[in-house]
């Protein structure tokens, strides 16, 4: 312990490709969370569905990948996926591919449990004022459902940031990939991934809080 | 061009899969082992009236549940060996980020277990005479514990999806072996689909129990702490 000399200058030096690798991220999470929520909200109005055509499908993806870890999902992707697919599979795709199918099957359980979670009376009172059923579900019960759902998205996306993470796994240049570049070149790597590891906390942290502040919020508004 | 499918090679490395396997239950079980008890003494702490106390462990979950846990492990392997001048192998380096990984989260399942006991249990065991540590070992966690089941079956199977991240250091669980293998007999498809059926089947398993366990609890009256 004693006797290291700290030496951070090595890892800003190379600013640029922390940053680059800040980009990387970023771009990763934002269209994974996309995606993942859209895909989560159809799913999830799937598994809700009365019809078993539906219904199957729906379930089954949801149950493989919430039951399978990330990383497999990830290495999948990238390994064994370009063998059937019809088009290139970049490490950025791969992991696209995987985090946003993950994120959905999370997702639809979320707007399911949300949109269950509305009282029956609700629908009754929609369909008693001759609402279709994709207009019950838009006006009426959504609004309602969402707020609720808040806190668990706002923890997915938490989730799905420290995630991104794993695509340096596949040599996604994200923040820890341009961590473990500068180590590799400059030897520091304590300093290295000391750095990443912070940035990471100035990120997260916030929306830690930030899950915390609406939960308050929703608790007293109920 | 039809892509002829080879499952035989999965057969023929069963036994690696298997062994693979084992390396996955070891560490998920090392790293239970020592995050429970971690768990517990910092959810004690957060709930401290000494400010000091509470605060450094609140700063502690804060800080392992917002940072990924990959770099946490990649902080163990590399960095930490230098700074302490101690070798660190793969096992060693997964053990203990995973176990303080854990801990964070075991920690905040802990304190609302026992927060969720009732304010008259604590007051009556003190009535009775009991000191703080029998107050919470007699009356406070057995009926926390309980509540805590669910939470923490569901924690524990997270933990095992996260020990995937120990092939990235060359750990040999099953994601490295079926790595391994793929690359060894340029059967990606079918050895990476393999070693996600048999994470599915143990993740799944152990869901279904945390699933029953849920409604065994939700009858006898006892609410689930998240």
């Amino acid at each position: 312990m004693t006797g290291y000399r700290w030496d951070f200058a090595s890892v800003f030096g190379n600013w640029q490709i922390l940053a680059q690798g800040l980009v990387g991220t970023f771009q990763l999470a934002a269209l994974s969370l996309g995606a993942g929520l859209l895909l989560g909200l159809l799913v999830g109005a799937g598994r809700y569905s009365r019809n078993r055509l539906l219904h199957w499908p729906a379930t089954a993806y949801v149950e493989v990948f919430r039951n399978t870890p990330v990383l497999v999902q990830i290495m999948w992707f990238f390994f064994a996926f370009p063998i059937v697919a019809p088009f290139q599979v970049s490490a950025y795709i791969a992991a696209a591919l995987a985090l946003s199918l993950n994120t959905g099957a999370f997702a639809a359980e979320i707007f399911r449990a949300g949109i269950q979670s509305i009282a029956r009376d609700q629908w009754d009172a929609a369909r008693a004022l001759g609402m279709s059923y994709p207009q019950q579900l838009r006006r009426v019960i959504l609004p309602q459902a969402v707020k609720r759902m808040l806190p668990a998205f706002t923890n997915r996306g938490l989730e799905l940031l420290k995630m991104t993470s794993l695509a340096s796994a596949i040599a996604f240049p994200e923040l820890l990939y341009a961590a473990r570049t500068i180590a590799t070149v400059h030897f520091n790597p304590i300093e290295a991934y000391t750095s990443v590891a912070l940035i990471y906390l100035a990120i997260a942290w916030p929306l830690t809080q930030l899950v915390y502040a609406v939960e308050r919020t929703l608790r007293r508004q109920e | 061009m039809e892509y002829q499918w080879d499952f035989t090679v999965v057969w023929r490395n069963s036994h690696l899969l298997l062994w693979g396997l084992l390396g996955t239950l070891k560490v998920t079980a090392a790293a239970l082992a020592l995050g429970l008890p971690l768990g517990l003494t910092v959810a004690l702490m957060r709930l401290s009236r000494a400010r000091a106390v509470s605060l450094a462990a609140g700063v502690f979950v804060e800080f392992f549940r917002s940072t990924p846990p990959l770099v946490q492990l990649f902080w163990c392997f590399f960095a930490l060996p230098i700074l302490i001048g101690v070798r660190v192998d793969s096992f060693q380096a997964a053990v203990m980020t995973l176990s303080i990984q854990s801990s964070a989260f075991f920690a905040e399942v802990f304190r609302g277990g026992i927060v969720s006991v009732e304010r008259g249990q604590w007051e009556a065991a003190r009535a009775l005479g009991m000191t703080y540590r029998q107050l919470l070992r007699r009356v406070v966690l057995p009926q926390a514990v309980k509540r805590m089941i669910p939470a923490f079956l569901e924690r524990a199977i997270e933990l095992m999806k996260t020990t995937t991240l120990v092939a990235t250091v060359a750990y040999a669980d099953l994601l490295f072996e079926a790595s391994d293998i793929a690359q060894k007999t340029f059967r990606p498809l079918e050895v990476f689909t393999a070693a996600a059926a048999i994470y599915f089947v143990v993740i799944f398993a152990a869901s279904r129990v945390v699933q029953v366990s849920e409604r065994r609890l939700a009858r006898s009256g006892e609410s689930t702490a998240h």
